[in-house]
Formats: C-alpha cells, structure tokens, sequence
C-alpha cells in the first residue's frame, strides 16, 4: 500500500500482462490525453512475465488491473473484494490448440500449459467436468514449450498465443482448436479492477478512470491503425519481441471481443448471467467455496 | 523493306555474305548455348558448394562449442547430485563453471520450491561474467519464478537435457540484450525425482556476428532461425526476435516461404529456388547443430549469376559485332571479286543490243570468272561469225520465200475462181474452196462443161509443199488435156495414170475422184482412184458408193472401174479432201467423218444445201473445231448441186415425214392437195393416195431398223401427162418390186403375209421403178393420164 503514491491522487494502473494491443484502449486514453482531459492521473506500469498483476494490486504497488472475470471470482472467493469498474470483454477468447492435429478433447490426461500468472480457470474446469485429468504446466510467456514439442496441448488466447503459434508454422485446424466459447464458457473476461478499500476512498477518481479508458477503447475501435500506432509505441519502450503484424492481428481480435454476442454493441458491462455462469462453472469444478455475487463486484454508481 | 528485300535479291554478293554469316551465327548459337548452360550449371554448382562449405563451417563451429558445454554442465550434474542437500555449494558449482569456462555467458543451479528449506521458495545459483569478474548470486523471487521458465520447464517434460530456444537476455546493469541460448539438465535425487534444472547458458552474439557476416556475394545475406521460426539474424535488425519466418505469410499466403520455414523447423538441409522481396533468390540452408535452429544463405541469383550474365553478355557482343564485321568484309570481298563479272555483265548487254564487235576487257585470272571471261570471247568471236552466215542465209530465205509466194499465185490461177463461176445456168450451181497448208499445196479440184456435161474432178497429192505442188500442177494439166476429148471418167483416170506413173521418179502419188454429169438427165458417171467418197445431200445425207481403187501415180497398169448413179433435181454432189476429215484441234483430236456428216444434215434440215452455203457452214465448223491450233493439212472442198428441171413439170412438190406412221394423216392431205391441183377426180384421187400410202408406210415400218428415227421424202411431179411420185429413203436396200405377185386366188387365211400391198400398188399405179442410188432407196411410182380430166 506504500508503495503506490495514492497519496498524490496518481492511479497506477497495471495490465495483466506485458504491454501489447490487448490493453490499447488504455494507451490511447493516456497517449491521447483522455486522463488528462477526465482530471484524473494515471500512471501505467506493466508486471513482469511471471509476476501476477493481482500480487502487484495485492502488494500494493498499483491501484488498479485488469483481471479476467474468473480470476475476480478467485480472488474475492480468497476474502479480497474487488470492484469491477469497468468491463471491456464481452466474450471468451481462450482457446486450447492441440499438437499433430489431434482433437484436445481426446487428449485424455495430455500435458497441457497453463500461464503461470493464473489464468485458465475455465479450462481446469473443462478438464474436471469432461474427466479429461490433464496434466497442466504452468509456463511463463511464449509458446516456445509447445513449440519445442515439449506440451501435447497449450492454452491460448484467441488474440494473443493463437497467432504467435501460427507465426511459429503451427498448422492450426477446425480439429485441433478447442475454443470455450463455444462450449458452454463463454463467460467474460478483461474488466478493470481495483481493490474495494481503495475504490470506497477514490470513488470519483476511479469513476474518471473508467470513463476516460472506455473513451480510449470506444476511440481504438473507430481508429483501429492510428491505435495501433499508439501500441506499438508502448510495445517498442518495453521492447517486447513482437512485431505490428501479430499487434494489427491481437486488436482486430480484442475489438471483436469486446461486441457483445446478443446485442451486437460494445457494452462495457459487466453481465450479472455471466457472473452467475462464471459461479456455477467454477463451483462445479470446485474452485470456489461460496458464490461470489454480481452485487459483491460491482457499485451501483459505477455500473450506471 | 521491299526496298531491301529487292536490293538483296539483286546483289549476289550480300546474299551469299547473308547465307555465310547466318550459317555462322547458327553454329555459334548452338556451340554457345550449350557452352552458356554448362557454365551456368557449373555457376550453380558452384554457389551451391560454396554456401554448403560455409553452412558446414560454421555448423561445425558450433557444434565445438556446444559439446563443451555440454560436457562441462555434465561434470557440474555430477557434482550437484553428489551433494544435492549442499546448497551454498552450488555457488561455488556455479562460479566454478564460468571460471573454467570463460566464454560461457552465465550458469544457474535452480533448484525446485522449497526444495532447501532454509531458502525458502527459491533458490537458484546464479553466476555470470561481469566485466572481468564473475558475479554470483541467488536468483530466484516473485518477479523472476525462475520454475515457469522454458528453461526450467524442457528437460523436466522432454525427460532429457536439451538446448532453449535463443532468447535476448536483458542485463540491468549495463542495460544491454545479449542472444543467448541455453543448455539443461535436470538434476535428480537417488529416486530419480526432479530436484533442480542446471543451465549453462551461451552467449550466441558470436554466432549472430559470425553468421551476419557471411557474406558469399555481394547482395547475399544469411538467417539464422529458431524452432518457432524465429528470426536471430536477419539483415533487417527489426525482425530479430520479433517476427519469424512466417510473419509475412499471415497476411498473405507464401507457400515457398512457407515451405522454407517448416524445411528449416524439421532441421532439414538443402537449397530452395525462391523469390523475396521480389527477386529470385536461392536459399541454402543447414541446422545449426543441436540448438534446434537453423542458419540459411540468401544468394539472388542475379548476383550468383552476375559475374556469369557478364560474361555472357561480352561473349554474345564480341559474337554479334563478329559476325556484322565478317558480313562486311565479306561483301566487299566478294563484290571485289566479283566485279570482273560485273564488267562482263555490261560488255555482254552491250554485245546483246547488237554491237558485236565490243571490246571485252581483258582478264589476267585463270579461275572460273577467267574461263568464263575467255570462253565469252571465243563465243563473241563464234557468234560475229555466225550473224554473217546468217544475213546470207536469211536473205536467200527471202527470195525463196518471194518465190514460193509467186508460186502460190500460180497455183491459185490454176484453179477455178471467181464464184459463183457460171451464175446464169440453170442446170448447176458450184462452188469450191481451197486453202493450203502451206504456201503452195498439194490439192487440187477443178471442173468445165463440154457436150451439155460438166467434168470435175478432185484430188490430193501424197506429200505438201512445193513438190506436191509441183504433182498437182501436172495432174490438173493432165486432167485438163485428157478430158478435153475423154468422156468416160474411168478412162480419164486410167490415162492420166499411165501419164503420171510414168514420170513419178518420187513415188509421189495422187488420190483422185473424177466424175461426169450429164446435164440433162443428171446420170453421173464417175471413177474414184482412192480418194475420199463424196457425199450426196439431197432427200437425205449419203455417201456415193465408190469402188477401191488405188491412188493414180502408182500402178501404171491398173484397171479403174467406171460407177453411175442418178442425181435427183436439187441434190448436192459434196468433195472433200482428207484435210476436212483430218483437220485437228490443238489437241490433235480429229475433225472426223461424222462431224461432216452432221454438219452436211444441219445444212439439209435448214435447206441449205445450195454449195456456196454449204461449204461456208462447213468451213466454219471446221474453224471452229480447230480453234487456235496450226492448220496441218490442206484443205479443199468442192460442192456441185443439179438444179436443172423438167420442162414439162407442171407442179413439183416435195415432203419429208418421219418414220412415224401418225404422219399418214399428213400424207393423206398432201397427197389430196397435189391430186386436187392436178384436177384428178376423187375416185382416182383415192386410189393415189392409197398406193402412195401403202408405199410410204412400208417404207415407214420396215426402212429403218425398228426403234431408229429416219425420214421419208415424198416428191411429186406433174406433167400434162402423168403424175409421179417418188418416195426415197435413207434405210436398208430394199426392193419392193421384187416381191412376186400375190396369188390373189388363195383365200386370205391361205396367202403368206405381205406382199399385198405392193400388189394394190401395181394395181393402181401404172409404172412401179426402183432403183438403189448410193445408200438410197428410191421408189418411182407413175401413173398415166390418159386424158385431161374435169370434175
């Protein structure tokens, strides 16, 4: 809690993941001045590969992250309370891609990764319901384990791993693809998060924040290129080994992702049947030991 | 063009300098073809050893290095896992390793959480070079979970020690990336559990540098992959580590590229023909040990092949400006060496328009244009000499030919001109023409009345030209001098065949018809020593029948048999040589026979059988038959037509029916018409006109062969006294006459068929004459009128 200088009025906010296009409403919002403009200090910060960015919120060394909505449910489930004060996805985007073209699902008690940061909650679920028993391992970043043939299966992002497997020369097919999505676990993902204690204190400030990044985002899916070049700005700073093409691909996907299934529009809101769905897969695959509310997650005055 | 194509055609000299330079530059064509593919196989060859040589170099290179590493993390496993419960050991284990190692960038000892309990979740030993020193430290936390990383992860799944996919090690003190690639080896305790990973890692900026530079050609470059594809070397500093070899084929499809990517993935080595960035390129590719990646040499091919397309391109414009130099100095040489010929050219045209005592130049050469040159001036020598001869010959040609000309007058006066000759008789009409082959020829006709008789004659003497001129001068006077107090025409011919045997040295003979017509009563009397039968046109078209007697002029000896025939009012006598019937076309087809005679018909049937209309219509056929083509025979013809008429005829009539008996009606009516002028009585008039009937359908059915069309003329006269009718046709002989009576006492059923009609004819009639007359029938019926009649 020392750490971040909330004491200066600055949100720190940190991406669950190192810096690329899945997070480019945010950089537009700073690199554009919508921060700025909304009165409010925000100061981006990525984790490292292998730190969780909830270990960062946990410690105290920013105010705000990104988290998957099942990863939420995990942390609130372990007595943390977080407040979702803003939704971007509106679907699922984890995919699993067997090796050799094999279907995952006969892939019983295959070796699996599993990102070490703690995502995948929908997939160990799978794993228990459909009795699959895989062996996961959790890795750090890339899909340089698969690659190597050291995994029979990966978990991937749509956005993210999918095409920098596709990039290695996998041949990824209808029959090696296992998207969730599509089978029941459509459930959301990225919404932006901060700690209950810390949003009770900065009611007003975190509302800013969370205007001025849908602002960024809703700007990102009307000028997907110049946000791309945003992206890229931050993604060279960090010198992250990517390239514009994987970049161009990763927030063409986000974008999409972000389009609600059932009304067609970027909704930004967190759904109360997809917490409830979320709940009851996790609590079927044992992950949570109560049911975590949509009321618990979010407030009021935000959600409106 | 045409200019050119004419400018060539007229020029020997470039033409032949064409054909030997296009032969040339065939042979050079095929002979630098094949040169140009070995070499550029060779080329190849060569770029492909050269790239191979340098792949295994460095592959070799790295494969050294490698097994160090290798070796040395070995030895450090056995170490750690002789004393894996000594953790501050591994420092030293680690330290140890770069110290004997110093070109290996860092070494970790990572053991798994919590494995030493002391240490807490993490515990790796960590050394690497810092400077010249090393530093250790530990260096496992939450922001480096050392256990989710590749390196830690390999050897533990793959159950075996392996090399990590290159990455970029970021050094925060001196805030550089460093390429390296790591080697591990899991440790395991006495139960063969996984304990720890030991990494050795190796800087592979080195390689990097060392793979960069290559450079085989100017504009080649090399790459160097990862497993994922990855690029670590690329001349394009932005790709490394950030794209791979399939980054461009996401967005747009490249099977070649594609292809190259997954070749080097398996680790595979070879050479691909490809084209990047838009030039053709050809990739050699080699793994680079067991690091998993693999290096390849970009070469274009127009560098590979540059120094060769040089080369090439030299060789084609020493070869091409060769052969424009051999085509001009070939033209010159050969227009040098040819414009002697030239000149003899120009003396030969001037010696053509006739100036036969030009000077040629003279050659001192003994090749072929010196021969030629030679032999021309033998030939203009030969040739001044024979103009001479020439004039000569040609002049006295000329006063032959002046000769001949006068000759053919003389000649021509020979023979009766000017027709009709004897317009105002009323007895014959004649006309004649002759045309010779030749200037002079060998034919001859001629005629002349003497006692109330006309004498003709027609002949053909064997041979043209002047001697068968000469022959038919004689033979005419011959004829002229015997017949001027000869009547008989066999006896006529019979002298003049002595006469002419006697002096025919040559063995010349003559074909020759003579005949006498006595005017009055139209006898003919004729002989015919071998010559064409004439024709007679009058009730039909017939040949006169003449014996065989051989050409006079031969047998000094023979016996020529005298023929009479009757010729019949408005008849036409028609004679001809061979040169009518022999006349050829340019086909040299024949006139023939049966053309005279179907001319001869057309002329009856048009009633123009009278002689002057006769001849021109068969001239003119005969023209037209022979067309454009040389005329190769003399040709004569003679035509005598009997016009002379009763006195005391009062009506002459004449009718010409088919042999077709529906004519009887018209029969009937003629006959009644010539009865009804006559002023016979109708009873009379009836018995007429059926003896003319019964006549007449005779004649019809039985003349000519069943199913032949003939014809079947009916004449009639009338005197004061009788009424004749005769009745002539062209079919088989036949006399009716002959058939004896009928013996009309026998009942019908008892008499033999026929024979009752000539008996009603004789009955009614009160003459009944037949006669065969040439190859007619004719059968006079006459009856007697006894007394003027009236009704």
């Amino acid at each position: 809690m020392t750490h971040a200088s909330g004491g200066d009025g600055t949100i720190v906010f940190t991406p669950q993941w190192t810096a690329q296009a899945q997070f480019a409403g945010y950089y537009v919002a700073e690199a554009r001045g919508f921060y700025r403009e909304a009165g409010v200090d925000v100061r981006i910060e990525h984790p490292s590969a292998t730190q969780p960015a909830m270990s960062r919120l946990r410690a105290g060394e920013c105010h705000a992250t990104t988290l998957q909505l099942c990863q939420a449910l995990e942390i609130v489930d372990g007595n943390i309370p977080l407040v979702n004060i803003l939704q971007t996805s509106m679907n699922n985007a984890m995919v699993i891609v067997s090796a050799r073209g094999k279907d995952p699902l006969t892939q019983r008690g295959a070796r699996v990764g599993i990102w070490s940061v703690g995502f995948g909650q929908l997939a160990i679920c799978m794993s228990n319901k459909d009795h699959l028993d895989y062996q996961w391992v959790r890795f750090a970043q890339n899909v340089n384990l698969f690659v190597s043939g050291a995994l029979d299966a990966t978990l991937a992002m749509s956005y993210n791993e999918y095409y920098q497997l596709l990039q290695a020369g996998i041949e990824i097919t209808d029959k090696n693809v296992y998207r969730f999505c599509d089978h029941g676990y459509n459930v959301q993902e990225d919404g932006v998060y901060m700690t209950r204690q810390y949003y009770e204190q900065h009611r007003d400030q975190a509302r800013r924040f969370a205007q001025a990044s849908r602002k960024g985002w809703e700007w990102a899916a009307e000028h997907p290129d110049e946000a791309l070049d945003i992206v890229m700005q931050y993604v060279n700073r960090d010198r992250i080994a990517t390239n514009r093409m994987l970049q161009r691909l990763m927030l063409a996907d986000v974008l999409r992702l972000q389009v609600d299934r059932e009304s067609g529009r970027r909704e930004f809101r967190l759904r109360p049947d997809m917490v409830q769905l979320a709940n009851r897969l996790m609590h079927e695959g044992q992950m949570l030991s109560r049911e975590v509310t949509y009321e618990e997650l979010t407030d009021n005055a935000i959600s409106k | 063009m045409n200019k050119l194509s004419a400018y060539i055609r007229r020029k020997l000299s470039v033409r032949v300098s064409l054909w030997v330079v296009l032969f040339a530059a065939l042979i050079f064509i095929a002979a630098l073809s094949f040169f140009f593919y070995q070499a550029r196989e060779a080329v190849r060859q060569e770029a492909f050893n050269r790239a191979t040589q340098i792949l295994d170099k460095t592959s070799l290179r790295v494969e050294g290095i490698l097994n160090r590493v290798e070796v040395a993390t070995n030895m450090t496993q056995w170490l750690v896992q002789r004393h894996p419960d000594k953790s501050d050991s591994m420092f030293v284990y680690s330290r140890g390793m770069l110290l004997n190692n110093p070109d290996f960038y860092n070494c970790s000892i990572a053991f798994e959480p919590y494995h030493f309990q002391d240490k807490g979740r993490y515990f790796s030993a960590y050394s690497r070079h810092q400077g010249d020193s090393i530093r250790t430290i530990q260096g496992g936390s939450d922001n480096y979970q050392y256990f989710f990383m590749d390196w830690y992860l390999m050897p533990t799944l793959l159950d075996q020690p392996c090399w990590t996919e290159p990455y970029m090690d970021f050094d925060a003190p001196t805030n550089s990336y460093e390429m390296v690639t790591s080697y591990c080896q899991a440790i395991k305790d006495k139960t063969g559990k996984t304990i720890g990973v030991i990494n050795t890692s190796l800087s592979l900026n080195w390689l990097s540098h060392t793979i960069s530079t290559v450079k085989p050609y100017p504009n080649s470059y090399s790459i160097m992959l990862g497993r994922g594809g990855t690029y670590f070397v690329h001349p394009d500093t932005a790709k490394i580590t950030r794209q791979t070899i399939f980054t461009q084929t996401l967005e747009q499809a490249d099977t070649a590229m594609t292809a190259l990517g997954h070749a080097m993935q398996r680790g595979e080595e070879g050479m691909k023909q490809m084209k990047l960035n838009g030039s053709d390129c050809y990739v050699f590719y080699k793994p680079l040990g067991k690091t998993g990646c693999s290096m390849a040499i970009v070469c274009p091919e127009s560098d590979i092949f540059g120094g060769f397309d040089r080369l090439r391109q030299a060789v084609m414009n020493i070869v091409i400006l060769g052969l424009l130099l051999m085509l001009f100095f070939f033209i010159r040489i050969i227009t040098r060496e040819l414009s002697p010929l030239r000149r003899l050219a120009k003396e030969a045209e001037t010696i053509a328009s006739g100036q036969f005592d030009t000077q040629l130049p003279e050659l001192q050469r003994t090749d072929e244009i010196g021969q030629l040159s030679h032999s021309f001036a033998d030939m203009q020598q030969s040739l001044v000499k024979y103009i001479g001869e020439l004039k000569n010959t040609t002049a006295q040609k000329a006063s032959i030919e002046r000769d001949l000309h006068i000759a053919s007058g003389i000649q021509m006066g020979m023979l009766p001109k000017n027709f009709p000759t004897y317009p105002d008789r009323d007895d014959v009409q004649i006309f004649a023409s002759l045309v010779p082959a030749k200037e002079v020829g060998g034919d001859l006709f001629d005629f002349f009345f003497r006692d109330e008789k006309l004498f003709f004659c027609i002949g053909d003497v064997s041979g043209k030209g002047v001697p068968a001129s000469l022959v038919m001068a004689v033979t005419r006077s011959v004829f002229r001098t015997v017949s001027a107090h000869e009547s008989m025409p066999d006896n006529i011919v019979k002298i003049m065949n002595q006469a002419l045997a006697e002096m025919n040295e040559n063995n010349m003979f003559v074909t020759l018809f003579v005949g006498v017509l006595e005017l009055n009563t139209g006898q003919l009397l004729y002989c015919n020593a071998g010559h064409d039968a004439p024709l007679l046109i009058g009730a039909g078209v017939g040949e006169l029948p003449c014996d065989s007697n051989i050409p006079i002029g031969v047998m000094p000896s023979w016996d020529y048999s005298l023929q009479e025939a009757h010729i019949f009012t408005g008849t036409t006598i028609f004679l001809f040589t061979d040169g009518l019937t022999e006349a050829m076309d340019a086909d040299k087809a024949q006139f023939r026979m049966e053309r005279v005679n179907s001319v001869a018909a057309d002329a009856l049937a048009h009633e123009q059988k009278e002689p002057r209309q006769l001849i021109e219509s068969m001239s003119k056929a005969v023209h037209e038959f022979v067309g454009n083509a040389e005329q190769s025979d003399d040709l004569t013809m003679m035509a005598i037509q009997y016009i002379k008429k009763q006195d005391d005829v009062k009506l002459h009539k004449t009718l010409v029916l088919p042999n077709d008996t529906q004519e009887v009606p018209r029969l009937n009516d003629f006959v009644q018409e010539v009865c009804l002028k006559a002023g016979f009585a109708s009873d009379v008039t009836m018995q007429l006109r059926l003896a003319v009937e019964e006549a007449v359908v005779n004649v019809m059915n039985y003349a000519y062969p069943p199913g032949t069309p003939g014809n079947v003329t009916l004449e009639v006269q009338t005197t004061d006294t009788r009424i004749q009718f005769t009745i002539i046709d062209s079919g088989v002989a036949f006399d009716p006459t002959a058939i004896p009576e009928v013996d009309t006492t026998l009942s019908a059923l008892e008499r033999p068929i026929g024979g009752l009609g000539i008996h009603l004819v004789r009955q009614i009639m009160d003459e009944v004459r037949y006669e065969r007359s040439g190859t007619l029938n004719v059968l006079t019926l006459t009856k007697i009128i006894s007394a003027p009649k009236s009704q």
